[in-house]
């Protein structure tokens, strides 16, 4: 199944309560603990943290893409988080963050895994679209903006 | 004798679900048409670049996932033949790497392909699919017939019953 279609509104959270880097990695996953799609949320976690502590996945224009192989899943995952205000995530430019994808993949679907990486990166080159997903106010509007 | 519009058959195997079920229609298709069959995994460098350079990856991160895709590709492309085999069809595989339509197009006109098949498509189109999705360019840009396959549990259950 495409990323796209992966994108619904139980996998989408508007606005994050987080504060901190590691409270929104747990938000993030918590999404899809609740959702049945994550079997062993400690060992993801960790996971999360170890790729954050090479280097953060904070990137530019307010964009944060977490992400980890895991074999806690057994199919490709996306959680997405909106926090308006902004989290300190360390990101690249220095701004705030406040669009987070996170993507989660099992260990045999590196292929898979990078094409979703490589679509949420297309998605952050459109800073209006950018712009128009943080304006959004609940999870159907962020789907149907990236669904348009 | 006159010869039918379909010689030579390229199903893209990406490892995704919908590419295996297409690689499985491919074989069938080949057999009853007696067509040649081919299945190409393209390693895709080019977004491993991509992610690189917009800093999504590490430098170690993208050496590792390089890795982990030849790898990828090596085991599907495997699993596509033995597949292939369990019907008496022969598959030529090929493994090749850089942008992924680029080089299936590049194969395309190489191999003189006829027909190119592809796994099912997202349910939902996005006006981000036309620039990102490889899947999508491909069947917009490929100079041969596309077919895209579709109902996963017909064509496992038809794959089952052909003898």
């Amino acid at each position: 199944m495409a990323l796209i279609d992966k994108i619904t509104e139980d996998v989408v959270k508007v606005p994050l309560k987080s504060t901190t880097k590691p409270e929104v990695l747990k938000e993030l996953l918590q999404i899809l603990v609740a959702n049945g799609q994550v079997k062993d949320e400690a060992s993801v976690y960790n996971a999360l943290l170890e790729r954050e502590g090479l280097g953060s996945t904070g990137l530019e224009n307010g964009i944060a893409v977490p992400h980890a192989k895991t074999p806690a899943v057994d199919d490709l995952r996306i959680a997405i988080g909106i926090a308006p205000k902004g989290i300190e995530f360390q990101a690249l430019d220095g701004g705030l963050s406040t669009l987070f994808f996170m993507i989660l993949a099992a260990p045999d679907q590196s292929g898979l895994h990078i094409e979703a990486l490589s679509e949420i990166a297309g998605m952050s080159r459109s800073t209006a679209f950018l712009r128009s997903l943080v304006a959004a106010s609940t999870p159907g509007e962020v789907v149907r903006l990236i669904h348009e | 004798m006159i010869k039918g519009p379909i010689q030579r058959i390229l199903v893209n195997i990406d490892g995704s679900e919908e590419s295996l079920v297409a690689c499985e229609y491919g074989i069938l298709l080949a057999r009853i048409i007696n067509a040649r069959l081919l299945g190409a995994y393209v390693v895709n460098t080019r977004a491993l670049s991509d992610l690189r350079k917009t800093h999504i990856f590490l430098a170690a991160e993208e050496a590792e996932y390089a890795r982990d895709i030849e790898e990828d590709a090596n085991r599907y492309l495997e699993h596509a033949a033995r597949t292939a085999a369990t019907k008496g069809v022969e598959i030529e595989t090929i493994k090749t790497s850089g942008s992924v339509h680029q080089e299936l197009l590049r194969v395309i006109e190489e191999k003189d392909i006829d027909l190119l098949i592809i796994g099912e498509l997202a349910h939902v189109r996005s006006r981000l699919d036309e620039f990102y999705n490889e899947s999508e360019r491909l069947m917009r840009s490929a100079p041969c017939s596309v077919l895209i396959v579709k109902d996963e549990d017909r064509v496992d259950d038809l794959f089952a019953l052909e003898e």
